[in-house]
Parts: C-alpha cells; structure tokens; sequence
C-alpha cells in the first residue's frame, strides 16, 4: 500500500479548484500495463477528484483505452494499483458507468428499456426503475423516441441513450471512451454541453477520453496530456474558464495551443 | 406516386410469374403433357390423389405420416442441437473440447447415414427420423453456436460494467442477441428436415409425399411426380411462414428486416 520513496503522492500533485479542497476518487499509483513485452503504460500516477470531469488527451493508439479497461478491471494490470473510493477498482462491484465508443445500445430494447437495462441488472426495484428511467428520458429529452428501437434512431440519439443508461444508474464513477468520436461536430457540440449539464446535476465524477483537444478544453476542470505510447503523463493543465465556454474566446485557444504543443510527439 | 412505388415490385413479380406459366405452358405443348403436364393437371392429379387412396391412404394421410417424421425429427434436433450449440458458443471450454467430435461428423451429409439407419433402425419410423434428425441437429447446433459466439462484446462489456454475472450476461444478452441466428437455424434445420424426409421415404417405406414420388416414376406419371413435389412444396413454405410468424413475434425490432 504504500509507494515506493521515488514517487510522489500523486493526490498531492495539483489541487484544481484551488478554494475548497477536493475529496480524491480514483487514485491510480505506479499504474503500468504491458501486454507481452509491448508496455502501454508506464508508471502513471494521478487522481481524479470527486465530481470533476477530467479528460485525458492522447494521440490515438497512446493506451487510453487500455487504461479505462484497467479502470474498469476488465484489463488485470501489470504493477501498481487503480483505487477507486480507497478500494480496488472492479467492475464486479457494479458501482461504474461505461459509454462507449461505438454503439452500445441494445438491439432488442426499445429506448426506454435500454435505459432502465442497467437498473434491472442491479435488480433495483421496479418503482426505483420507473421513475428513474422517466426522469432521465426527460432529462436528455429522449421522451418522444422512448418507444423505438435503437436502429430507428439517428447515431447521436443512440449515443445519448447509451448515456441516459449510464447516468440512470448514477454510477460512482463515468467512464467516457471517445463516445462522440464518431458524430459530426455540430451534434458534438450538443452533446458536450448536455453531459456537462447532467454531470453537474447529479454530481457524477467522469474520466473522460478524447484525442480530440477542443473537444477537452471544452469540457475539462483539469486535462491530463498523455505522450505515444508508452504512455506517461506529459502534463496537467487545470481550465477554470467560464460556461458556457466559447471556441474563440482567446483563453480557449491558448489553453488549445498549449495542450496541442503538449501533444506534439513529432 | 406512392401507391404505384408501392404496387410496382407487386406488378414485376406478377409479370415474371405469368412470364413463367407462359413458358411452362409452351414447353408443355411442344413436349407433351407426358412428358411436362399443364400447370392445371398438376392441380387435378392433387385433387385426384386426395379422393383416390394410393397404397391404401388418400393424400392426407400420405401427407400426415412425412409431417409426423419431420416434426418428430425436427422437435428432437431443437431440443438437443439448441442446447448444446448455445452452450459452445458460451463456455471456450467446453467448445474446445466437443468441437473436434463435432467436426467429424459435420462435413457428413444427412442422407449418407441412410443405409446406416435402415441397418440399425430398420425400414419403419425410427430410420426415417434419424435422418431428419441428423440433418436438422447439425444446422441448429451451427446455427445457435454462432448466435452466442458473435454476440457484439461491447454489449457483453456494456452490461459486465453494471455488475453482471455468468448467468445474467447469457440470459439478457447472450441469449436474445443470438436470436436472429437461432431463426435461421430453425428455417434451415426444417429445410433440411423436409429434404431428408423425402430422400428417406424415396428409399423405403410405403407412405408419405415421397412414397407418391417414386410411385409416380415408377408409373411413368410425371404429373403424380410434380404433384408430389408441389405439396412438398407447399408444406415447407407453410412452415417457413409459421416461423417468420413466430420469429416476429419474438424480435419484435427486426420487424422491417424478417
């Protein structure tokens, strides 16, 4: 449990908000994942505060989903630990939330019965799913499409879905993999502003993945650069601009050219 | 506008159809009715067969026998090939370990056992429902392995995350996901079940829509053989039909792709 004399406390590293200390919720010590002798991660070390949404920002193919399979303990890691509320992160404990890159939402459920999925997986009771699932479907106004299947929907209305099942199980913990990666920018933008929305209405803790660095400086409290692989972490920067946030407000670009230069591995 | 894009494949279809009579109908007349009957005959020599007993049973009763071993073999191989194709596509053991056995007797058509089953069986109900059987269990088993083995692993991981276990991940998501594949299988496996009742009774046997074949080219009555081949025909088409009726039903979101 305790780390090596080398390494500092990474919950010691940077204290964003600066105001009011923040409660630690996932602390990641001397992660590293290699898989055979290709090392994917080597030795991160930070945390990501309670109710904060962090990004991390990688060149594609960097291992940052490897790290959220790690997070999620899909992925068993090579050394050091991921602690989640002071306990081994595992996705037994049912307690997380996962959007997906691609399209998770399931075939054969109608909207509604996608949402309330992953209630009936922890086997909430019926009334708890009811008012939940109708609270949320409000919330991201997926209301009028509750009764359609996810292919009679567009990519984006799938991909809040997909949210909308997340955020109905207010999971401890939301792991975001490039989940609008796939939508054009004008819907990106939508939903970016909806997920900072429910994320603070309900005070959900969100990592979030992107390689997209507008798309970080956007949304982030705090970004986290990652270098190519094997990945390290090259850089923090803390945004404390204003919300609604504004592409060309010059701040936005210079935190833009700075996490972009701290990109550049070339 | 609409309504004519909407009659349009109605009316190509029609078209081919009559194009087809017409061919049927030419050919007929330049051969003989001996050799290609008129599509009306073929209709008659039904109607004829249903009034008229032919080795003591009318058509329905020829009919009821070849359903009964179809049925009987294709009730069977859902029972066994359902279970064990679903459980090789779920448990990588267990698929390690039975796939070799399986793949020495998949290549083996159904209708090769024949000589077997009558060696075994004998001539009566039990041979002719062991070939139906064979083929029918080899397509669900195929069938229902692939379902669960391709289930999209994003919705396995999607509900893993919310704290799934074993039993929960193959219920509610194994299980319907492999649906659409199981309905294949069950249109194939009855397919090949009404193939195997025919080659069984075109062997042995002296009742069934088979038996009428054979008796019709033993007879030289090529308008007994097709009116054989029609109820066949017919039969398996009305099953299909149940199937689609049934798969509907059940996947419900596939409605506009069944």
């Amino acid at each position: 449990m305790t780390p090596e004399p080398q390494t500092p406390d990474p919950a010691k590293r940077s204290n964003p908000a600066a105001k009011t200390p923040k409660a630690v919720k996932v602390l990641v010590r001397n992660l590293t994942k290699s898989f055979g002798s290709l090392l994917v991660l080597d030795n991160l070390n930070f945390v990501v505060y309670a109710g904060e949404l962090l990004c991390l920002v990688g060149p594609t193919g960097c291992g940052k989903t490897t790290f959220l399979n790690c997070l999620t303990g899909f992925l068993p890691l090579t050394a050091g630990e991921i602690l989640v509320d002071g306990q081994k992160a595992s996705f037994k404990k049912g307690d997380l939330g996962f959007v997906f890159q691609e399209s998770s939402t399931i075939p054969w459920l109608t909207v509604y019965d996608n949402v309330a999925f992953g209630l009936k997986i922890k086997k909430t009771p019926p009334e708890v799913i009811k008012e939940r699932v109708e609270r949320i479907l409000t919330v991201v106004g997926l209301n009028p499409f509750k009764d359609l299947y996810p292919r009679e929907l567009s990519a984006s209305l799938d991909q809040r879905v997909a949210l909308a099942r997340e955020f109905a199980t207010q999971p401890n913990l939301l792991l975001m993999d490039e989940p609008y990666g796939q939508l054009d920018i004008k819907l990106r933008y939508y939903l970016e502003d909806e997920l900072r929305r429910i994320q603070e209405r309900e005070g959900t803790t969100v990592a979030f993945v992107t390689h997209n660095i507008e798309e970080a400086v956007y949304l982030a409290d705090r970004i986290l650069v990652l270098t190519q692989k094997p990945a390290t972490i090259k850089e923090e920067v803390i945004v404390t601009l204003p919300r609604p946030r504004r592409f060309d407000d010059p701040s936005f670009v210079a935190i833009r050219d700075q996490v972009t230069a701290a990109i550049q591995w070339w | 506008m609409k309504s004519s894009s909407r009659f349009y494949p109605l009316v190509l279809g029609g078209a081919a159809l009559l194009a087809v009579l017409g061919l049927w109908l030419i050919i007929s007349q330049m051969a003989g009715p001996k050799i290609l009957p008129r599509p009306w005959s073929i209709l008659e020599e039904i109607a004829r067969l249903w009034r008229t007993p032919l080795s003591g049973r009318p058509l329905s009763g020829h009919i009821f026998f070849s359903l009964r071993r179809v049925l009987a073999a294709f009730g069977l191989a859902v029972l066994t090939g359902l279970p064990l194709g679903l459980a090789l596509g779920w448990f990588p053991v267990f698929r390690k370990i039975v796939t070799p056995i399986f793949e020495i007797f998949r290549p083996i058509p159904p209708i090769a056992w024949i000589p077997i089953a009558i060696l075994w069986l004998g001539v009566g109900e039990g041979s002719k429902i062991f070939i139906c059987y064979v083929g029918a269990f080899i397509i669900l088993v195929l069938n229902s392995l692939a379902g669960t083995l391709y289930v999209d692993r994003t919705l396995v991981n999607a509900a893993r995350v919310f704290g799934a276990n074993q039993k929960r991940l193959f219920l509610e998501v194994a299980l319907p996901a492999a649906l659409p594949a199981i309905f294949a299988g069950l249109q194939n496996g009855l397919s090949m079940a009404w193939m195997c009742v025919l080659a069984a009774e075109l062997v042995g046997g002296r009742e069934g829509v088979g038996f009428i074949i054979i008796q019709g080219m033993n007879m030289d009555r090529v308008d007994m053989i097709m009116a054989g081949m029609a109820v066949i025909g017919a039969l398996g088409a009305i099953f299909a039909a149940l199937l689609r009726v049934l798969e509907k039903t059940l996947c419900p979101y596939r409605k506009q792709l069944v």
